[in-house]
């Protein structure tokens, strides 16, 4: 049975402008000790599949089982079990903490609303703080005395207080320096390997997804386009905009990237209030036919465990 | 008998560029003694994480520095052979946006929300040019063809908020560009955009810089953007720079241990991916309590006792290339 | 466990940096000073008539603020009249703070139709006329401290209900709060022990200069007469001695004039609560 499954997930924002269909109808599996890379550009809504899964947004439709339980319905006292399971650490170091709250309480707080005893929340704090590489002493102090990749840290901290099965990454990293997002990229993966913990890695930068994950899934205009293993996706992406993607990502190696063939995708991004009939990416695809602009394609396998949503694949 | 031509000065030229920040909590020397130039048609990469100085050296060039609290108290910027720094403020006003333009990391606040994007671009123009309304208003939307903006005449009765990260940045672009500068300074241009939008702006970027022969220096904290853009990079940490190299050979064979760091710490997809990406330990020190001696000792693998005490010089251990490390000097 | 706070010597060093706000703050210390020790250093009541009726300050060294035109002491009154104001002032500020923050945080925390509600409600009490509303109040329910302070209260809780509604809009999509909800704190907690801290700082603010406001608010009703008979504030001193306006100003303008260095030194206090308190805006 798989960790986390989801099934035509769909989340809609009322706005005064209209329906907007943040998430249309995703569809995903999430296996335990599996780190699943979910990319994407700014408006994907990505960020809002991995709130809805918390619960932060109203779910308009769908299902969401954690192992086994469906918890799109439930009100916010039947949902304890499963905050046990899944946490969240988010993207801004310095607005993930409460400034007028000691590291000590914040990383607490899950201990406190689980019912835990006074002696064994300290003793678990200390334990948590060492595990995320930050001194003890750490406690009683402030958040705007640390770093930006500190206080990621005690973000990871209080994610990890309850023994969760799967944090959910929000874009974790990117909003630190390059050789800060090293440290907690690699605390990620030791934390995987001792503690077997999931990741769902939410981010729009490829080259740290390709790093971590061990799965793919690629959005665009709420709806999954590609799902695949990581190597799969990198060496043989299925689906145009899955290769407008890599074609556009930078690479670090000047060599690599002047000899790789780029075409630079068209067109901008349509209004998620006014999307495109048919598939959403046909007004930017290289290869849209008349086809594309009626019948939106589904996500089918491809070969190779993937599965990409094109009527050409 | 002819006389030989002169040769012809370099549009941008940064000698031992001094920038100290006066605050309640004591004086930091945010820029101290950057030398570098920049020929015409080519890119110049500076690099660095936050707190290195990149963007108060772009700032220093422009003479945008917020006074208080910070203030150049040395050395020379010429901009075609003249030195600007002792120019009076009137004086850089017919500079800027003229012989030197800039483009800066968020598009949607480099633009003035309650103008349109016409209005804006013709009062560039006719501000340094001898363009009269109607010409200025024709060239306008030249411009906003050249960047590449779709539907150019639709788009310039819109106002900002009314268009896209993208092309905002386009409309900034077509700005900074108007007057033809000799140099372009772009301060993170792409960081607050899509990867495709930034694939495209870059694009332009390179194509106006080859129409028209710019000079540009781009300031990026991102590797693999360095990596697609930049014909020579600078490295900077505390506000000095650290090594400079051609790009080919920072990313093949890179000297300063902090470029080390760098590379290993930023992924890369591939056959040449790591197991497990290289970390500093550390945090870059406050420019307050810089340590004695080297800046990034605390931090280096390679720290030898001299490292603690004297600051390195830069050194040439090839042609083209520069170096500030004790270490690498010894190979 | 749980510790709240934020570092107290920063805020005491701020503070004092603003040299009107550090002014402000002592002289409104000297007058609760006043207020408490009234009764130690002038123990006759201040009602009782001690000497020749309308003297001018310098007249007699007994009385060196003069005498009313009944013949009571000046300084006396003002002395026990600080009291009287402070007291207003402070318990008027709390009524209108408890009601503000009650709505504003309920308001911006949970939007839609709590938020228009809240909103149209707090429209409402702005168009009414301050003045005339509390007057109405009073008339209406008698002319007690009691329902002076609480009309007071009912006029003035609108600009702190915008204030902590606003807060409450920015902090409420915060991540830190969103981290909260995901854990299952409810609505409740987090309102009170994670966003309120946050937002209090400018609400305090704001509340420092609500006293300044409700002691001029009582005073223009003691003035006209409808303010508690049975207590000498300084509104009251201005308006019994309206009629000597012409001959024995002193009269109005001394308490007059404590009023306006009240007033003005609680609006310097607020202003060095606020530099104090919203560091950021201060070190730009």
């Amino acid at each position: 049975m798989s960790l986390l499954s989801l099934r035509d997930v769909r989340v809609h924002f009322n706005t005064s402008g209209g329906v907007v269909r943040a998430v249309n109808g995703v569809s995903l599996d999430l296996a335990v000790g599996e780190t699943l890379g979910l990319v994407g550009e700014s408006g994907c809504g990505k960020s809002t599949l991995g709130k809805a899964i918390m619960k932060l947004v109203p779910v308009a439709g769908g299902e969401i089982v954690v192992e086994g339980v469906d918890i799109a319905p439930l009100n916010r006292e039947q949902l304890t079990n499963m905050r046990r399971k899944v946490q969240m650490i988010f993207q801004d170091p310095y607005g993930s903490l409460n400034p007028r709250s000691t590291v000590g309480r914040s990383v607490a707080q899950p201990l406190v609303l689980a019912g835990w005893k006074a002696a064994a929340m300290a003793e678990r704090v200390e334990t948590l703080l060492r595990w995320v590489g930050l001194p003890s002493d750490a406690k009683q102090r402030y958040p705007h005395e640390f770093s930006g990749g500190q206080r990621q840290r005690i973000g990871i901290a209080r994610a990890l207080a309850l023994s969760p099965k799967l944090i959910i990454c929000d874009e974790p990293v990117s909003a630190l320096d390059v050789s800060v997002r090293a440290q907690v990229i690699n605390l990620l993966e030791d934390l995987k390997s001792e503690f077997g913990v999931s990741y769902l890695f939410i981010s729009h930068d490829l080259s740290v997804v390709e790093h971590i994950a061990d799965r793919v899934a690629v959005m665009y205009l709420g709806m999954l386009v590609e799902v695949g293993g990581r190597d799969q996706i990198w060496k043989s992406p299925q689906h145009p905009y899955t290769r407008a993607l890599l074609a556009a990502a930078p690479i670090a190696n000047p060599k690599l990237a002047r000899a790789r063939q780029r075409t630079v995708l068209q067109g901008e991004l349509p209004s998620p209030l006014n999307p495109p009939a048919g598939c959403p990416f046909n007004s930017r695809c290289p290869i849209a036919e008349d086809r594309c602009r009626v019948d939106k394609p589904v996500l089918r396998p491809v070969g190779n465990g993937a599965q990409a949503a094109c009527h050409f694949v | 008998m002819t006389a030989l031509p002169l040769p012809l000065p370099l549009p941008l030229e940064v000698r031992d560029l001094r920038t100290t920040l006066f605050t309640r909590r004591g004086e930091m020397k945010a820029v101290d003694g950057l030398s570098l130039s920049v020929a015409a048609g080519e890119t110049v990469a500076l690099v660095g994480e936050s707190g290195c100085g990149k963007s108060l050296s772009a700032l220093s060039i422009m003479r945008l520095l917020p006074d208080p609290p910070a203030r150049i108290i040395g050395g020379e910027v010429r901009l075609n052979g003249r030195d600007i720094v002792p120019l009076p403020e009137r004086a850089m006003l017919g500079i800027r946006g003229k012989e030197i333009g800039m483009i800066f990391q968020d598009p949607i606040s480099s633009l003035n929300p309650v103008t349109t994007v016409e209005k804006q671009i013709v009062e560039v123009l006719m501000t340094h040019t001898e363009l009269g309304r109607g010409q200025a208003r024709v060239r306008a939307h030249e411009l906003l063809e050249l960047v590449g903006m779709p539907d150019a005449a639709r788009r310039l009765d819109a106002y900002p908020h009314q268009l896209s990260g993208g092309m905002c940045q386009r409309v900034v672009i077509a700005m900074a560009i108007a007057c033809s500068p000799s140099v372009l300074i772009a301060d993170e241009p792409t960081t607050a955009l899509d990867v495709t939008v930034q694939a495209q702006v870059l694009a332009l970027l390179k194509k106006l810089q080859a129409e028209a022969g710019m000079a540009m220096i781009f300031i990026t904290h991102d590797l693999g953007v360095v990596a697609e853009t930049a014909d020579r990079v600078v490295v900077m940490y505390a506000g000095r720079k650290v090594e400079e190299a051609p790009v080919d050979d920072l990313f093949e064979s890179p000297l300063h241990p902090y470029t080390v760091g760098l590379i290993g710490a930023t992924p890369t997809p591939g056959a040449e991916r790591a197991a497990r990406l290289a970390d500093i330990p550390g945090m870059v020190p406050p420019l307050n309590a810089l340590p004695q001696g080297c800046a990034f000792a605390p931090r280096c693998t390679r720290v030898m006792d001299r490292c603690r005490t004297e600051k390195p010089a830069l050194t040439v251990p090839a042609p083209g290339r520069l170096v500030a490390c004790f270490a690498a000097e010894r190979g | 466990m749980p510790r709240f706070g934020f570092p107290r010597f920063e805020f005491v060093g701020r503070f004092s940096r603003n040299r009107g706000a550090l002014i402000g703050a002592c002289l409104i210390l000297i007058v609760a000073l006043m207020a408490v020790f009234a009764s130690v250093f002038f123990p006759i009541d201040p009602l009782r008539i001690v000497g020749l009726p309308e003297l001018w300050p310098g007249e007699d060294p007994e009385f060196p603020l003069g005498t009313d035109s009944l013949g009571r002491d000046i300084l006396s009154m003002i002395v026990h009249g600080a009291r009287a104001t402070l007291l207003i002032g402070l318990f008027a500020s709390a009524v209108a703070t408890v009601i503000g923050v009650g709505v504003g945080a309920t308001a911006g925390y949970f939007g839609g139709w709590v938020d228009e509600i809240a909103m149209r409600a707090a429209e409402l009490f702005q168009t009414i006329p301050n003045l005339i509303f509390v007057l109405t109040i009073v008339v209406i329910m008698g002319s007690t401290l009691t329902n002076i302070v609480i009309a007071i209260g009912i006029v003035s809780w609108t600009p702190i209900a915008r204030m902590t509604r606003a807060e409450f809009l920015s902090l409420r999509d915060r991540e830190f709060v969103q981290a909260c909800r995901s854990m299952g704190m409810s609505d409740f907690r987090i309102i009170v022990s994670e966003i309120l801290p946050n937002a209090l700082p400018p609400v305090i603010v704001l509340s420092s200069l609500v006293v300044a406001g409700a002691i001029l608010f009582e005073s223009a009703v003691s003035f006209l007469g409808l303010g508690d008979p049975n207590v000498a504030s300084w509104g009251r001193l201005v308006g019994d001695g309206r009629q000597l306006i012409r001959s024995s100003w002193y009269i109005c303008a001394i308490p007059g004039i404590a009023i306006m260095i009240t007033v003005l030194c609680l609006n310097l206090v607020g202003d060095g609560l606020n530099d104090a308190l919203n560091p950021k805006l201060r070190d730009r």
